[in-house]
């Protein structure tokens, strides 16, 4: 039985009650290696179906992975028996299940990736290991890849497929003074990520000789890929997310329409956009599209899903998380932040007299949501730019500073994205991505180092 | 589950095993006594057994509870009920299942005017207060009660005054005190971390093996342990997920780093018994070194009163907003949903975006007095990351109110 039937099957569980199935099969590999040796090698295969039931505006739902006849029926009894609950308690705001649209496939799968090869990990391991050892470093880090298959059936008709495949190598080389530094890839396909330039790249970010320590003030910066995602990332969730907005709760709330940023970021949700994450719809089953959220440096449009569009007297624009919407609201997972004009990283320092690289983000949190101001630490590279280039290494330092506020004074971006996701994957496997340039800003506020 | 499934599994793991290059030899590993038996969480009242429609009405009543004023614009009410039923077997001889049973919730309004939002959450953020027991729980958290209070407080909030920045006498609330121990301490004392086994994601740690019974952790007045056999703790077990038995463990006494939390690989690396960390987020996931219930133990000060006694002038935190901490768990920048000014030993009037950061060694050194076993607590938390892929483990911390010497505030960038 393929997914989509298993959804049918399910469904019908269902039958008289407007509802939705959902089935996730994921398939995944997972290689860790610490100190130039693998720890941990996860393999999983895992099947789980959702069903969502609907009355008068109130859902209910139950997962499974118990997929014989008696675990199918137990979760469409809890399923039904919360809606019926919910219902009782008074009618909701969820304006029903979508209805079927035209979907475009989406180029979102590898094959080759989804074999799922452990000798693939293994090599990659091999030579992270080997370059390491050639420059006297130890390699940690972790190769991972997987296959998502999904398939949703509604009561209002919608059926449809979907398999999507993701592949992720990052290493840090370290020394044995604890100095670091960090390259990653992501992918659509395994076959795409070449490991030897990523632990070319991780061993050159690392710091040579002692770091210094920089006092907290405010600095000219170069964000290197990594970083740039993680900022994005973060923005996403603060003032794209079209609940927040609606509630008065967003960081774009009461700024549609206005210059948030400089007028070089063009920031667009894109899950189409080759190279991306690619997906073809949401977890409500509604297509996606593109949708420019900053142009030219004004704030255009926040995301939705069916729940939080009724909240705002909008459209869902295919951003459901999960089966009849999130109570967090929705945001987008293909940002695309547009390049600019430099040809390099060193043509991003070249104007700097005294400023900071930033390899990487680590640990970020928000601190005042409506501003987006964030708070985070530096890790594995961060060096001190001197008469526009990078030199002397300097320790980890935590910056506190709004995310609009960075990219409104941005100067400039590279004409080259790169495609930055985390791969640490909690949960029921799924692969986000950001494709971003790295860019300069003035004024990074940075308020300690350890 | 089938018999060839297992099977499958199993040639998957050799399969895997086999294809990746040699590393470094891994130390023996004692055997351990096998485990058996079965052992289960205490529960008085079934949480899966009371109605849906109970559930509901306990928390609709809270969540009208806080609306009202046009100005709150979101509010949350929430509960869980989880069980979880383990099974172990080793190749040992181990043969052993268990079964836990967490509930609590939580409720939350968040205000918004004039471009500022505030947030009041009750009895905790992020989901509010959630352990290993029964309905119970949820019941004596009493939501409605305090929906009002917590509604007003999040408007207050909205033109109090900002946090001023600044070198203060900080005093913390036990929440906020507990997640400071979840982060400097807990983690850091990871054994995994300390051997670089995490560095990949969660990071090391400042701490190295060779510190243990020597290394000043923080100032007298800091104990802690870590106690798997703590009633109603989220960390709370029979067994690890190793089959290891749970046990208590002092971490640092009079303020001297005495022991680490460890699973049999890291214990084994550096010559010590396990500590009965391990832990892992379901079937589909490998145990790593994870904290238990991790607790600083309460001290002399005579309640949050005592602690405010003598205070000329300082800052009083409480119920986490933010938190972040570096990847050697040194350097860390908290905020608290809201902040009271301290003014000759009474606490004052409401501050917005409070924000607190600091060193490990030095702000544990700081630490001048705790309160007392009246004033300890148990706080569960339910997002604690760490593992690739990803795992979120459930812990708890006990933990009173404390208060600490010239630390930084008002942390704004």
């Amino acid at each position: 039985m393929n997914d989509l039937e298993l959804a049918r099957r399910a469904l019908a569980l269902l039958d008289g009650d407007e509802s939705q199935a959902t089935v996730t099969h994921e398939r995944s590999l997972a290689t860790r290696f610490a100190r130039s040796t693998p720890t941990q090698a996860t393999a999983v295969e895992q099947t789980t179906v959702e069903l969502l039931c609907v009355r008068d505006g109130q859902t209910g739902s139950a997962r499974t992975n118990r997929l014989d006849d008696d675990g199918l029926r137990a979760a469409a009894q809890r399923a039904r028996a919360a809606t019926i609950a919910a219902a009782r308690s008074g009618a909701g705001e969820y304006p029903g299940l979508p209805e079927p649209a035209n979907v475009d496939a989406c180029a979102g799968f590898d094959p080759a990736t989804a074999a799922l090869d452990p000798a693939q990990a293994a090599g990659a391991l091999r030579t992270a290991f080997a370059a390491c050892a050639s420059a006297g470093l130890e390699a940690f880090g972790l190769w991972t890849a997987g296959a998502v298959h999904t398939a949703i059936a509604s009561s209002r008709g919608i059926a449809l497929t979907e398999a999507v495949t993701d592949a992720h190598l990052k290493v840090i080389a370290r020394d044995t003074a604890g100095r670091s530094g960090f390259a990653s890839a992501t992918s659509v396909a395994s076959g795409e990520i070449d490991a030897g330039a990523v632990v070319s790249a991780a061993i050159e970010r690392r710091a040579s000789r002692e770091p210094l320590e920089l006092a907290p003030g405010a600095y000219p910066v170069v964000l290197d890929h990594a970083a740039v995602a993680t900022l994005l990332e973060f923005l996403a969730e603060l003032a794209f997310n079209g609940l927040l907005h609606a509630e008065g709760r967003g960081a774009l709330t009461d700024r549609i329409g206005e210059r948030v940023c400089a007028p070089n970021i063009t920031i667009r949700d894109e899950p189409g956009a080759s190279g991306t994450f690619s997906r073809a719809f949401d977890a409500e089953g509604v297509p996606k599209h593109a949708l420019t959220l900053i142009g030219d440096g004004v704030a255009r449009a926040v995301v939705h899903d069916t729940r939080s569009a009724a909240r705002a007297h909008a459209v869902s624009t295919g951003h459901a998380l999960t089966p009849g919407g999130d109570p967090d609201g929705a945001i987008p997972t293909n940002l695309v932040l547009h390049g600019g004009g430099a040809a390099s990283l060193e043509e991003l320092c070249a104007p700097i007299e005294r400023g900071i690289y930033v390899t990487r983000l680590w640990y970020v949190n928000t601190v005042e949501p409506r501003e987006a101001v964030l708070t985070g630490m530096t890790r594995d590279g961060t060096f001190l730019i001197e008469d526009g280039r990078i030199g002397r290494p300097l320790r980890d330092v935590r910056f506190t500073d709004s995310v609009l506020r960075i990219l409104a004074d941005t100067e400039e971006l590279t004409a080259a994205l790169r495609l930055v996701g985390e791969a640490d994957l909690y949960g029921e496997r799924f692969a986000t991505a950001a494709l971003c340039p790295a860019l300069r800003a003035t004024g990074f506020r940075v308020s300690g180092s350890a | 589950m089938s018999k060839r499934g297992l099977e499958g599994a199993l040639a998957r793991a050799v399969e895997l095993a086999a294809a990746l290059p040699a590393g470094a030899a891994l130390p023996w590993l004692d055997p351990l006594p096998p485990a058996q038996g079965h052992w289960r969480s205490q529960c008085e009242i079934d949480p899966f057994a009371g109605s849906l429609d109970d559930r509901l009405e306990l928390l609709l009543a809270a969540d009208a509870a806080m609306r009202g004023d046009p100005r709150i614009v979101h509010t949350e009410a929430q509960s869980l009920a989880i069980r979880t039923s383990i099974a172990f077997a080793s190749s040992e001889g181990a043969a052993i299942t268990q079964e836990r049973i967490e509930s609590g919730g939580g409720i939350a309004a968040h205000a918004a005017a004039d471009g500022e939002l505030q947030t009041r959450s009750y009895p905790s953020a992020h989901g509010g207060s959630v352990a290993l027991a029964g309905y119970e729980h949820l019941l004596s958290l009493d939501l409605a009660a305090h929906a009002p209070r917590v509604a007003e407080e999040a408007v207050a909030l909205l033109s109090a005054p900002p946090c001023r920045a600044g070198r203060t006498t900080l005093v913390l609330g036990d929440e906020q005190l507990a997640l400071q121990v979840h982060e400097s301490i807990g983690h850091a004392l990871e054994l995994d971390r300390i051997l670089l086994g995490e560095t990949s994601y969660a990071g090391a740690s400042w701490v190295s093996p060779s510190d243990i019974g020597t290394l000043r952790y923080g100032s007298e007045l800091l104990a802690v342990t870590a106690d798997a056999t703590l009633p109603r703790g989220l960390g709370s077990f029979g067994w690890d997920d190793e089959g290891v038995a749970a046990q208590r463990v002092t971490l640092i006494d009079a303020g001297i780093l005495q022991a680490t939390l460890s699973d049999r690989m890291s214990a084994a690396t550096i010559g010590t018994l396990p500590s009965g960390a391990a832990r892992a987020d379901g079937f589909a996931r490998q145990p790593i070194v994870r904290m238990t219930n991790v607790s600083i133990e309460p001290g002399e000060a005579e309640g949050l009163e005592g602690l405010l006694d003598g205070v000329r002038e300082g800052l009083y935190m409480e119920t986490n907003r933010s938190w972040s901490i570096d990847d050697q768990r040194l350097h860390f920048q908290f905020g608290t949903e809201i902040g009271r000014e301290i003014r000759n030993g009474r606490l004052g009037r409401l501050v917005r975006n409070p924000t607190y950061a600091g060193v490990t060694p030095r702000f544990w050194g700081a630490l001048d007095a705790v309160a007392n076993a009246g004033s300890w607590r148990v706080w569960g938390l339910m997002n604690c990351g760490k593992g690739e892929p990803g795992q979120v483990a459930h812990v708890s911390h006990g933990a009173a109110p404390a208060r600490f010497r010239d630390v930084e505030v008002g942390v704004l960038g």
